[in-house]
C-alpha cells in the first residue's frame, strides 16, 4: 500500500469515526421533559381514577409529590426512562412502591404520562401524549423579540 | 570597591528591565491588591469565581498561542471560531441534545465551520502580511455580518430550525437568547469536588491541561518548528524550504478550530447563548487577558495564559464592588473594567512598537559604530 493511499485511508477512517460519534451523541443526548399527571383517565368507556397520592423519584431524587389532579415534571436525557413511584391508592392506605421503565419516543420533546393509566397497564396511546404549550405560543406571538445587532452602538448614526 | 559596584549596577539594570518587561502584570497585581480588600469579597468567594472563570476562559485564550508562534500576532479572527461554535450550539439546541453528548456533538459540528472560516481568514491574512491584527479584526466584523444574515434570516426558511423556544415568533431567525440550561456546567459538574469550599471542575481542568500538553508537544513537531521559523523570519524560512503561506494558514485554522471548541466550553459554563453578541467581545477580552498575563504581540506562553486569566478576571470580579465602595456607583467599576481591557491592548501594542523601534535604532547605532571602527 502506498503512503498516499494509507494517508487517505486513515483520513476516511477518522471521518467515519467522528460521524459515528456524532450519531451516537444524537441518540444518547436526546433530551425530553416528562410530565406526570395524577388525573382521572377515561379510556374505552372505563374510568381510571386518580390516586390519593403518588410520589415520583427520578434518578434517586424526589421529583414530584402528586395529589389528585396534580402535574409534576422531570427532565431526562436518553430514551430509557426509569422512575420510582410510591403510590397511595386511598386515604389511610399503606403506600406501595413500584419502579417503572418507559421507552420515550425520540421525536417528542415534552411527553405527558398519565400515571393512573400507566399503572393500569393500558396501551401506550392511552397514557402517553405529546405536551403542547398553547399559552407559551400565544404569549410569544404577542411579545416579539427585539433583535439587537448594533455592535458599534452607533444607533441611528 | 569597583567589584562591588559593578554587580549592584547590573542588578539595578536587571530589576529595571524586569519591571519594564513585566509592567502590565505588575500594574494589574497592584490594581488587584488595592481592589480586593476594598471590594469586601471573602477569599473563598474570590477563589471560587477565579476557578470558575479559569475553566471557562483558559481554553479560548490558549487558542491564541499558535498564531503568535507563527508570527501572526494576536488573532482577533478567533471571533470566527466563536461564531462557528455558536452556530453548532444553535443546531444542538434545536435538536434538543442535552448534557455532555450535546457538547460533544456541538464540538463536532463546529469543526467544519471553523476550518472553512479559518481557511478564509488565513488566505486573507496572507494577502496582508505585516498587518495581520487589524486585518483579522476587520474580517471578524465582516463575518459577523454574514453570521447575522444566516442566523437572522436564513435559519428557519432555508436552514431548518423547528424548536419554538429558539425560533423568533415571526417564523424565521433565532431569538436574542438561546437557553443552554440543559447543558449548563455539565462538563464542570461531571466530576467535581470542593477543597476548602472551592469547587474544582476536574474534567474541565483536565481538558485545559491536555490542551497545554498538546501545545507543548506541537511546538516540537516539524510543523511547530516551521511555525516558529516563519514567526522569526519569513524570508529565512522560505529560503529554508518552508511553505510559509501554507504554514500561516494552518496556524490560523488550528486557532479558529480551538476557538470554536473553547467557545462551546465557555457557553456551557454560562448556561445561555446571546445569539448576536456573545462572540463580539470574546476576542477582545481573551486578547486583553493574555496581554495582562505578560504576553506581547510576538511572544506568549502558557504561563502568560494562566497569569492573565487570574489577574484579568480577579479585576473583573472585584472592580464593580470596589467601584461602588470607592465612588458609590457600581457603574464606575463596570466602566473601569471595560476601559482597562481596551487600554491594556493599546498599551501592549504601543510598547511592542516602541520596543521594535528601539531595537531597530540600536541595530543602526551598532552598525554605525562598527563602520566608524573600520574607518
Amino acid at each position: 500500500m502506498t503512503d498516499t493511499k494509507r494517508k487517505w485511508l486513515v483520513r476516511c477512517a477518522v471521518i467515519v469515526f467522528i460521524l459515528a460519534l456524532a450519531a451516537l451523541m444524537m441518540i444518547l443526548g436526546r433530551g425530553h421533559t416528562v410530565y406526570f399527571d395524577n388525573k382521572t383517565l377515561e379510556y374505552n368507556g372505563e374510568t381510571y381514577s386518580a390516586k390519593q397520592r403518588i410520589n415520583v423519584d427520578v434518578t434517586g431524587a424526589k421529583t414530584a409529590k402528586l395529589s389528585k389532579r396534580d402535574r409534576g415534571m422531570a427532565t431526562w436525557i436518553g430514551q430509557n426512562f426509569t422512575m420510582d413511584l410510591e403510590i397511595t391508592e386511598n386515604k389511610g392506605d399503606e403506600p406501595v412502591k413500584k419502579t417503572v421503565s418507559l421507552k420515550l419516543p425520540y421525536n417528542m420533546d415534552g411527553i405527558v404520562v398519565n400515571l393512573p393509566g400507566l399503572l393500569a397497564d393500558l396501551p401506550r396511546e392511552a397514557w402517553m401524549s405529546e405536551f403542547v404549550s398553547m399559552a407559551a405560543e400565544t404569549e410569544a406571538e404577542e411579545a416579539e423579540d427585539e433583535i439587537v445587532t448594533d455592535d458599534f452602538g452607533l444607533g441611528d448614526f | 570597591m569597583s567589584v562591588k559596584t559593578v554587580p549592584a549596577k547590573g542588578a539595578g539594570k536587571s530589576i529595571g528591565s524586569f519591571l519594564a518587561g513585566n509592567s502590565v502584570p505588575i500594574m494589574f497585581i497592584l490594581i488587584c491588591a488595592v481592589c480586593i480588600p476594598v471590594s469586601g469579597f471573602s477569599f473563598t468567594y474570590l477563589l471560587n469565581e477565579i476557578m470558575s472563570r479559569l475553566g471557562r476562559n483558559a481554553f479560548l485564550i490558549l487558542s491564541l498561542l499558535i498564531p503568535i508562534m507563527a508570527g501572526m500576532g494576536l488573532n482577533f479572527g478567533m471571533t470566527l471560531g466563536a461564531m462557528a461554535g455558536e452556530i453548532a450550539l444553535i443546531f444542538v439546541s434545536d435538536w434538543q441534545i442535552w448534557g455532555i453528548p450535546g457538547m460533544v456533538l456541538a464540538m463536532i459540528i463546529s469543526v467544519p465551520f471553523s476550518v472553512l472560516l479559518g481557511l478564509f481568514c488565513g488566505k486573507i491574512l496572507n494577502m496582508a502580511k505585516g498587518r495581520e491584527m487589524i486585518t483579522s479584526y476587520i474580517i471578524s466584523f465582516f463575518i459577523n455580518g454574514v453570521y447575522q444574515l444566516i442566523v437572522l434570516y436564513m435559519m428557519g426558511p432555508i436552514i431548518p430550525i423547528s424548536h419554538s423556544s429558539i425560533k423568533l415568533p415571526r417564523g424565521y431567525g433565532i431569538r436574542n437568547t438561546v437557553s443552554l440550561l440543559n447543558m449548563r456546567q455539565s462538563l464542570d459538574n461531571a466530576v467535581s469536588f470542593r477543597i476548602a469550599g472551592v469547587k474544582i471542575p476536574v474534567i474541565t481542568l483536565l481538558i485545559i491541561v491536555c490542551m497545554c500538553l498538546l501545545i507543548i508537544w506541537f511546538r516540537r513537531t516539524k510543523l511547530g518548528q516551521d511555525m516558529r521559523a516563519v514567526g522569526q523570519d519569513m524570508q529565512v524560512a522560505k529560503d529554508a524550504g518552508i511553505d510559509v503561506e501554507r504554514t500561516r494558514i494552518i496556524s490560523i485554522v488550528i486557532s479558529t478550530v480551538l476557538a470554536g471548541l473553547g467557545m462551546i466550553i465557555y457557553l456551557q459554563n454560562m448556561g445561555n447563548l446571546s445569539t448576536y453578541s456573545s462572540h463580539s467581545q470574546v476576542g477582545m477580552f481573551c486578547i486583553a487577558a493574555l496581554l495582562v498575563g505578560g504576553a506581547s504581540v510576538d511572544k506568549a506562553s502558557i504561563g502568560n495564559v494562566f497569569l492573565g486569566v487570574i489577574l484579568f478576571h480577579t479585576m473583573f470580579i472585584v472592580a464593580p464592588n470596589a467601584g461602588t465602595k470607592i465612588t458609590g456607583d457600581s457603574m464606575i467599576g463596570e466602566y473601569f473594567r471595560v476601559f482597562v481591557s481596551y487600554g491594556v491592548i493599546t498599551v501592549a501594542l504601543v510598547m511592542y512598537e516602541t520596543k521594535k523601534r528601539r531595537a531597530k535604532a540600536g541595530n543602526g547605532r551598532q552598525l554605525q559604530l562598527e563602520q566608524e571602527a573600520i574607518k
